[in-house]
């Protein structure tokens, strides 16, 4: 069975036809939830970062100041991953050939490794050095921005 | 209305919204420009009015949380100001007939108030300047509350534009 058959037993499953049937609206909720959840996990890497940069709260310690920023991060991306779940179910058939929504696919993997490989680490150390943050900040930004503007460009291209 | 109508349609038809709209590239980076650009300025505007309501960082004062995260939120400010015209000139005569459109622009009206009545008002008063409390005065986390409400609406409407 090849991937498109797959896809299309998906899209054909009762959630999938459920979702692609529903009012347009449906979507359009589930886009809000989408980007709703995943602007709070920006906003909590941005802050972290910030913090990581000392440009903001220098004074507090960084295990401290990333506690709560990083309960965002994770709330904002299971909204974020549920909803955009639901949206592929759908209709995977039109997504899973779309390069945006591949490459978008490919910085979203790479950005959970990142997140819990190194990002999560660094910010447990309480003095980490300047090299060390600045491959974390600079690779958060790269993921987790590279998610949203290949994300953004899945119906454009 | 006709004349609004008008001048959109001569904004998106000029060489400059025609060149913007039919780019393979510019468009789809303005789009997801505008995106990460809210992600800096409501983003972090929603982490100072969980702070504001006693949610988030209760340890730190909130006047210190908010004089250095409000010039980062002014640049993200600006990204999505300069992005939004954009992305209105290259859609401009179907985003001017979209019912979300007004409601958007009153409800950015809206959370633009408040947002001044914050920064002018309630934050220079002794009572949130020299306050290291974890929960503020009741007018200041109203504030918060309604700051919150308000830029959430702001982004669902914003979204709406490509459905209604």
């Amino acid at each position: 069975m090849s991937a498109v058959d797959v896809l299309t037993s998906l899209q054909n499953s009762f959630l999938g036809q459920a979702i692609g049937q529903s009012n347009h609206l449906v979507g359009a909720t589930a886009q809000v939830f989408h980007i709703l959840g995943f602007i709070f996990l920006l906003a909590a890497v941005i802050f972290i970062n910030l913090r990581l940069l000392g440009l903001v709260l220098p004074n507090v310690p960084l295990r401290e100041v990333s506690k709560q920023p990083i309960q965002f991060l994770w709330g904002g991306f299971f909204f974020a991953s549920v909803s955009g779940l639901l949206m592929f179910i759908s209709v995977p058939t039109l997504y899973y050939a779309n390069p945006a929504f591949i490459s978008k696919l490919v910085l979203y993997g790479l950005a959970i490794v990142f997140q819990l490989a190194l990002y999560q680490r660094v910010l447990k150390t309480e003095h980490p050095s300047k090299v060390l943050v600045w491959v974390s900040v600079a690779l958060s930004f790269f993921l987790w921005f590279g998610v949203g503007l290949t994300g953004r460009a899945i119906g454009y291209v | 209305m006709s004349t609004l109508l008008e001048l959109a349609q001569g904004l998106q038809h000029s060489g400059f919204g025609t060149a913007l709209a039919e780019s393979r590239y510019a468009f789809p980076l303005i789009e997801g420009t505008h995106l990460i650009g809210l992600s800096i300025s409501v983003g972090l505007i929603f982490l100072i009015d969980l702070r504001l309501v006693g949610l988030f960082l209760r340890q730190v004062p909130a006047h210190t949380l908010l004089r250095s995260l409000l010039p980062i939120v002014l640049w993200g400010f600006a990204l999505i100001f300069i992005t939004g015209v954009l992305l209105f000139i290259s859609e401009a005569d179907t985003i001017i007939v979209s019912p979300a459109f007004p409601v958007k622009l009153v409800l950015l009206f809206l959370g633009g108030l408040n947002a001044l009545y914050f920064e002018f008002k309630l934050s220079r008063e002794p009572a949130f300047q020299s306050n290291t409390a974890a929960i503020l005065p009741d007018k200041v986390r109203y504030s918060g509350f309604a700051s919150l409400a308000l830029w959430t609406l702001v982004i669902i409407a914003g979204r709406m534009l490509a459905y209604l």
